[in-house]
């Protein structure tokens, strides 16, 4: 495939860049920031990144420039823009590698994006794992603030901002926004039943706008580069620019990889991470982090973007692509998601608690040869019960591996259920279960 | 009028007020959707998903209790998809559930229970391993059941939306989600048992009625609370002779189902053992001695005349406790004037209300509010004056937080607390303005706000040019004064400032303010100060005080004082004295009745021969300085007809067995002036009767027959009588200012007493004992009958004096250690604990248990009102001991542990 140039990746890519505030504005870092202050109307930034086609890097893809529009204009009081970093979906890696090698891209981002939405206020709310990058991001904002591109009079425009770094304290849910808003507010990270919706009830119940790490990054670029530039890129108008997929599982090379969307799963297979280790078959692969749905060889020709993810009937979601090989255990690796799901479930409604440990169950019965043909009906019911009825989107994600191997690998269900053994392993699955504390 | 919206449910139209929920309108039509987490109460959560509906145009089901209303919309709540939805959250909440129906106490009235019915699961496809949690309970009162909790989060929303206390929370993650609290030590609230009122299930359950019942098998009384004058609505569940448990339903009475924890908790005195079962005589011996009705009325009623034929009527005196029903109060007052003729007679409401209440008729010719509990929660400003108002009036105190917290009003408190982080609500920490006044300087405080609206040009223009004599008059009285020593005057301004300015408010004022020198003076101001602004007489606009007891706004309004005939009417009166003689076909006596502290003073001095004293306990209530047990012992005769062998009751030559509300048939007057039913939850324990009935007796043997052949015949002679009983609605309507009052005041009746209400009164006086001592009311007990109530002991067993933390500190003093206390008039030792709300140099010590204080505190009596103030005192502070056993808590006593 052909060679593409990096945007997002660039800077690190570089040898002996540090992320450093010299380091970036060596590679032309706050350029953007320096064109737009002052001499760019906020309301044409925004115009500016609905134009680029930019949707979020999250998991949504909602387009970032029509969410930042949605803020009421004349809205009194503060308003508020939050960069989502909690990224704590299995399999993703991206932003923490955006945060830690390269922090004040985003930070050029998020100070461009408070300008366009008129944000005096902004806070960064990172995973409380991310020891490392919360120490990056700060030591990145003590620059930021020293040279001027952060505080009250930012170069000497008369624009103000602020910016905090806020940590989570590890809940996968804090990742969803209105959980994320919660828990900035100092409460127990639970997700907000929708409407309203942030845009006007946010942070504090004032107007916010919550994006992405990648997403952010992205906003200089445009800036320096065009809408017009930044819309050629990929496979535009639905899914326009490059994405960081996180490749992991059984290819040769994992790791993060910045292409533009359109090309392959077969590219970024086979090409980009090295191939299968081993050389073996492909068995199966999740497209877009662990609430996204497994996806099968023959789909190894769908492009990477929005549009065709979704019509393969998955979704491109978080960039993160976990592949497995041909000896999988299916059932094991639904088992192995549905334990993730279940300890992160946030025990708020109804359906996702009780139906995470009540799923869990019996894939764990179904694994250790206890299973009974009549258990796949009642995970087929027990996901129809859960699809569409949760609070947030937690419940369609956790039920997304059952469905998805369900519906690729009943005979893998069956054939354990038969046999009363995983026909995969000799010895019994490594333990996964503790329901309960 | 609000913007109306058609839908349609179930094929129904509906037209609905815009914003209405889903669920609320098809509760209108008569379609119930189940539901868990939804309570109208509540900010909607849409948790637990039992309430889904289909909603045309939306692709997926719609939870009904979070989706409002929209033209056109169109709702199904009984399609087989919506059906089956509510089918399988039952399952997934049935699939850890215990299914321990047959010991719980919410079985009979579970909404799962009730859901399970109706969508008869035949059995569970769940055979996996049930989540069980260990057993827990949050306190001695309070039980939890995790096993059986739906986390539906009510409890945890209710304690947070509601109390602002915020003591519950969900801790954990998926189906090991629970309820908790902070953990270390038991449960430390309010205890106002909305969560277990709030509980759909049986997760949180009362443990002082565990196991006790089955809901069917027991009576329901709807009555109104015997403890403050909030006049909350509850239902008195009893099974045979016993009170089980109380409740309130949401919706019902002034409190909306919202109670505190003397109503909820503190129900269990009127089983106490040591009720008074049975007449008691003084014999021989100089004993108390039973005996029966038939055998005490004749000699009494005897005893009585003699003493009226030997001494003349004004030998005879009265004294009524404003816990009684309005029935038996005017049946009191009648029964002194008529069957005694003597006008000496006084109830509770001398203790401070008296003092409101007689500011309120001479400046707006009614003494009742001329706002509600609506104006509370509507009103864009609410100034709080010495209320103390989550202690002492827990549900006006909840008015007060619906207004800042939902509505947005601003608060402006003059309050002895300050705000203080802590495990229970505190009023102050919802100030936008706060002042910190010390005990007793709160009419200080109102001199100040007066002396601000002139400072800060807040006087009506109006006013102004109507009454330029008046304006001016009081204009130079209150700005002659300095600004109060010790008060943030700028803070002061700022609070007069704040509250001219709003659309609507409120000035509550309570015990701090009334119960303290200067009491009477401060309501007069008060209303001086609404004058000034040209509010007084805006509606929404009033002065609000709130009374301690449940019924001392009926004992003002029945006469039971010596200063007032039924209405309340001055007693010399002319017209109201030939109506009253109308109706009661004789004329009440003329001469002028003294007050609770004169019959104290006529017994001293041997002119007072004889007293009835109805339910109260003077001898607990005043100071061991006011000397009232040596004045009652002078007495030829005292008569005292009580639920308990009180202090008093153990001086007296007769005691009579009285039965408490929770026998009685009656009404009670609240702080607003409501008029409300009290109904029997019981039949009168052991021989004892009500106390009108008792009196009705009396006067048939005093050869002056009273007869009533119930409460409700007495109640009609007071609707007769009394202007404002003669229409009970279901809300009440605030009384409207009388314009001739104050068209008369402005002129006229100002000026009577102007330069005695804006002096600088006596100033704090400096003496040796530097700590500011307040006695007051504590959230868990009021007055004597509290300490009877088991559960309320559980909670708090004996007075500690609580001061802050950093004076603890600097005197070396810890939790429980204990202190000794010496004021001018004496000594007393007590226990100490701390709590940040205590402003430094400031002590408090709880009512309740006053008698620890013993001869600590003195005695002035209002010279206008005879009220007593006895609740500020100065007293030094001497540690004398560490914590020892009498801090620690109580011995488990309800049944039912681990």
């Amino acid at each position: 495939m052909a060679t593409h140039e990096l945007l997002l990746l660039k800077n690190m890519s570089q040898p002996g860049y540090s992320g450093s505030l010299a380091d970036y504005e060596r590679a032309g870092g706050y350029q953007a920031l320096k064109k737009v202050l002052g001499k760019i109307p906020p309301g044409d930034i925004t115009e500016m990144v609905k134009k680029s086609g930019l949707r979020g890097r999250g998991g949504a893809g909602f387009p970032t420039g029509v969410k930042w529009s949605f803020i009421p204009k004349d809205h009194p009081g503060p308003r508020y823009l939050i960069c989502n970093a909690d990224e704590s979906e299995p399999g993703t890696f991206k932003d923490r590698q955006l945060m830690e090698r390269d922090p004040h891209q985003m930070i050029e981002g998020m100070i461009i994006a408070a300008y366009a939405i008129g944000v005096r206020t902004s806070y960064i709310y990172i995973r409380g794992e991310f020891v490392l990058g919360a120490r990056v991001l700060e030591r990145a904002l003590a620059e930021a603030y020293q040279a001027g591109y952060l505080g009250k009079d930012i170069l000497g425009t008369g624009f103000a901002l602020d910016l905090y770094v806020h940590r989570g304290a590890g809940a996968y849910i804090c990742g969803e926004e209105t959980a994320l808003l919660e828990s900035l507010e100092g409460k127990r990270g639970l997700p907000r039943i929708k409407p309203p919706f942030p845009a006007t009830h946010g942070l504090f119940q004032k107007p916010t706008v919550v994006n992405n790490v990648e997403t952010l990054a992205n906003v200089p670029h445009i800036v320096n580069r065009g809408a017009e530039w930044f819309a050629s890129i990929g496979n535009p108008p639905k899914s326009s620019g490059t994405r960081v997929f996180c490749m992991s599982g059984h290819v040769k090379r994992p790791g993060n990889y910045e292409v533009p969307m359109g090309v392959t799963f077969r590219e970024i297979i086979y090409d980009i991470a090295g191939g299968m280790r081993g050389d073996k078959p492909l068995k199966a692969f999740i497209p877009g982090g662990a609430s996204a749905a497994f996806l099968m060889p023959e789909h190894l020709d769908v492009k990477l973007d929005f549009e065709s993810v979704a019509q393969a009937g998955s979704m491109l979601g978080s960039g993160g692509i976990t592949v497995m090989e041909e000896g999988t255990c299916m059932v094991w690796a639904a088992e192995n998601l549905l334990h993730f799901f279940n300890h992160e479930s946030c025990g708020k409604c109804t359906p996702c608690r009780e139906g995470s440990s009540w799923l869990l169950q019996i894939l764990r019965r179904i694994d250790h040869g206890k299973g009974k043909m009549e258990d796949l009906a009642t995970l087929t019911r027990l996901c129809g019960n859960i699809a569409g009825r949760t609070v947030c989107a937690f419940g369609d994600a956790e039920i997304a591996p059952i469905t998805s191997t369900l519906q690729y690998f009943r005979d893998e269900y069956e054939a354990h259920i038969r046999e009363q053994r995983c026909p995969f392993r000799s010895q019994p699955a490594p333990e996964l279960i503790s329901v309960g504390r | 009028m609000a913007e109306m919206v058609t839908i349609l449910i179930d094929g129904k139209p509906i037209e609905v007020e815009k914003g209405t929920l889903v669920i609320e309108a098809a509760r209108r039509i008569g379609v119930m959707i189940p539901h868990f987490c939804y309570h109208p109460k509540l900010k909607p959560d849409a948790n637990c998903r039992m309430c889904l509906v289909e909603v045309e145009k939306m692709p997926k089901l719609q939870t009904s209790c979070s989706t409002v209303v929209a033209e056109g919309m169109v709702v199904r709540t009984n399609t087989p998809v919506v059906d089956e939805a509510h089918k399988s959250v039952l399952e997934f909440i049935l699939a850890n559930h215990p299914l321990d129906c047959p010991i719980c106490d919410q079985g009979g009235r579970c909404d799962l229970q009730d859901f399970s019915h109706r969508y008869t699961p035949t059995g569970s496809q769940f055979t996996d391993t049930k989540r069980v949690y260990e057993k827990g309970f949050f306190s001695p009162l309070i039980e939890k059941e995790m096993n059986r909790c739906v986390s539906c989060l009510r409890c945890v929303r209710y304690c947070d939306e509601i109390m602002d206390v915020k003591a519950l929370a969900n801790a954990a993650r998926s189906t090991m989600t629970e309820i908790v609290h902070f953990a270390g030590h038991p449960l430390d609230c309010e205890f106002c048992g909305g969560c277990v009122q709030i509980c759909p299930v049986g997760a949180i359950t009362s443990r002082l009625s565990m196991y006790e019942f089955r809901p069917w098998m027991m009576k329901r009384a709807d009555t109104t609370c015997g403890y403050c004058g909030d006049g909350c609505s509850l239902i008195l569940e009893t099974r045979g002779e016993k009170v089980i448990e109380v409740m309130s339903s949401h919706g019902n009475g002034r409190n909306n189902g919202d109670l505190c924890a003397k109503g909820f908790f503190g129900y269990q005195y009127v089983n106490h053992e040591d009720r008074l079962t049975t007449p008691l005589v003084r014999q021989a011996d100089g004993n108390l001695h039973p005996v029966t009705w038939d055998e005490v009325l004749p000699v009494l009623a005897e005893r009585l005349t003699q003493i009226k034929l030997a001494h003349g009527a004004d030998a005879i005196g009265g004294l009524i406790s404003a816990r009684c029903t309005n029935e038996d109060l005017y049946l009191f007052q009648k029964f002194m004037r008529l069957a005694i003729g003597s006008n000496h007679l006084d109830s509770t409401a001398r203790y401070g209300h008296v003092n409101a209440a007689r500011a309120l008729r001479r400046v707006q010719g009614t003494n009742r509010w001329t706002v509600s509990y609506e104006d509370i929660v509507q009103a864009d400003a609410l100034l709080l004056i010495g209320t103390q108002v989550t202690a002492a009036n827990p549900i006006v105190g909840l008015k007060v937080k619906e207004a800042v917290k939902k509505h947005g009003a601003t608060l402006l408190t003059l309050e002895t607390l300050v705000p203080s982080i802590e495990t229970t609500s505190n009023i102050t920490n919802l100030s936008a303005l706060h002042v910190a006044v010390p005990p007793g300087r709160h009419a200080a405080a109102v001199r100040g706000l007066v002396k601000a609206a002139f400072d800060e040009n807040l006087v009506d223009a109006a006013l102004s040019s109507r009454a330029g004599d008046y304006v001016s008059r009081i204009r130079a009285a209150a700005t002659a004064l300095p600004y109060p020593e010790g008060l943030d005057e700028a803070a002061l301004r700022a609070v007069a400032k704040a509250f001219a300015g709003a659309r609507r408010g409120v000035i509550l004022i309570g015990q701090d303010l009334l119960q303290a020198p200067g009491g009477h003076e401060s309501a007069v101001n008060l209303l001086d100060f609404l004058l000034l602004l040209g509010k007084l007489t805006q509606p929404g606009w009033g002065l609000a005080p709130l009374t301690e007891e449940n019924n001392e706004q009926g004992a003002v309004e029945m006469g039971a004082t010596a200063e007032y005939l039924p209405g309340p009417a001055d007693v010399g009166d002319a017209a109201a004295r030939t109506q009253i003689a109308g109706a009661w076909k004789d004329q009440p006596p003329a001469s002028q009745g003294m007050h609770l502290l004169e019959m104290l003073d006529a017994a001293r001095a041997g002119t007072l021969k004889a007293m009835l004293i109805v339910g109260e306990n003077p001898v607990r209530s005043l100071p061991l300085s006011a000397k009232a047990a040596s004045a009652l012992e002078k007495l030829d005769l005292l008569v005292v007809q009580e639920l308990f062998l009180t202090e008093t009751a153990k001086l007296a030559d007769v005691v009579l067995p009285a039965c408490s509300y929770a026998e009685k048939t009656g009404t009670f007057t609240n702080s607003e002036g409501f008029v409300q039913k009290v109904r029997p939850g019981l039949e009168p324990v052991g021989d004892s009767r009500p106390d009108w009935e008792i009196l009705s007796s009396l006067s048939v043997m005093m050869g002056y027959p009273l007869e009533y052949g119930d409460a409700k015949e007495i109640l009609k002679e007071i609707r007769a009588v009394i202007p404002g009983y003669r229409v009970l609605g279901a809300k009440p309507e605030p009384a409207q200012v009388a314009a001739k009052s104050v068209e008369q005041y402005l002129t006229r009746g100002f000026a009577e007493d102007l330069p005695a209400r804006y002096s600088a009164g006596a100033a704090p006086k400096a003496n040796s004992h530097r700590w500011a001592l307040a006695v007051g009311q504590t959230l868990f007990h009021s007055g004597a009958m509290s300490t009877k109530a088991q559960g309320l002991l559980e909670l708090q067993h004996e007075g500690k004096l609580i001061m802050n933390p950093a004076d603890a500190q600097r005197l070396g003093i810890a939790d429980g250690d204990r202190v000794r206390l010496t004021s001018t008039s004496g000594e007393a030792t007590v226990p100490v604990t701390m709590l940040g709300r205590i402003p430094e140099g400031t002590l408090f010590f709880p009512e309740s248990f006053r008698e620890a204080l013993a001869g600590l505190p003195s005695m002035t009596p209002d010279p206008v009102t005879g009220v007593p103030y006895c609740k500020q005192l100065r007293v030094s502070v001497d540690k004398v001991g560490t914590g020892g056993a009498s801090s620690g808590p109580p011995p488990a006593r309800i049944a039912g542990g681990k």
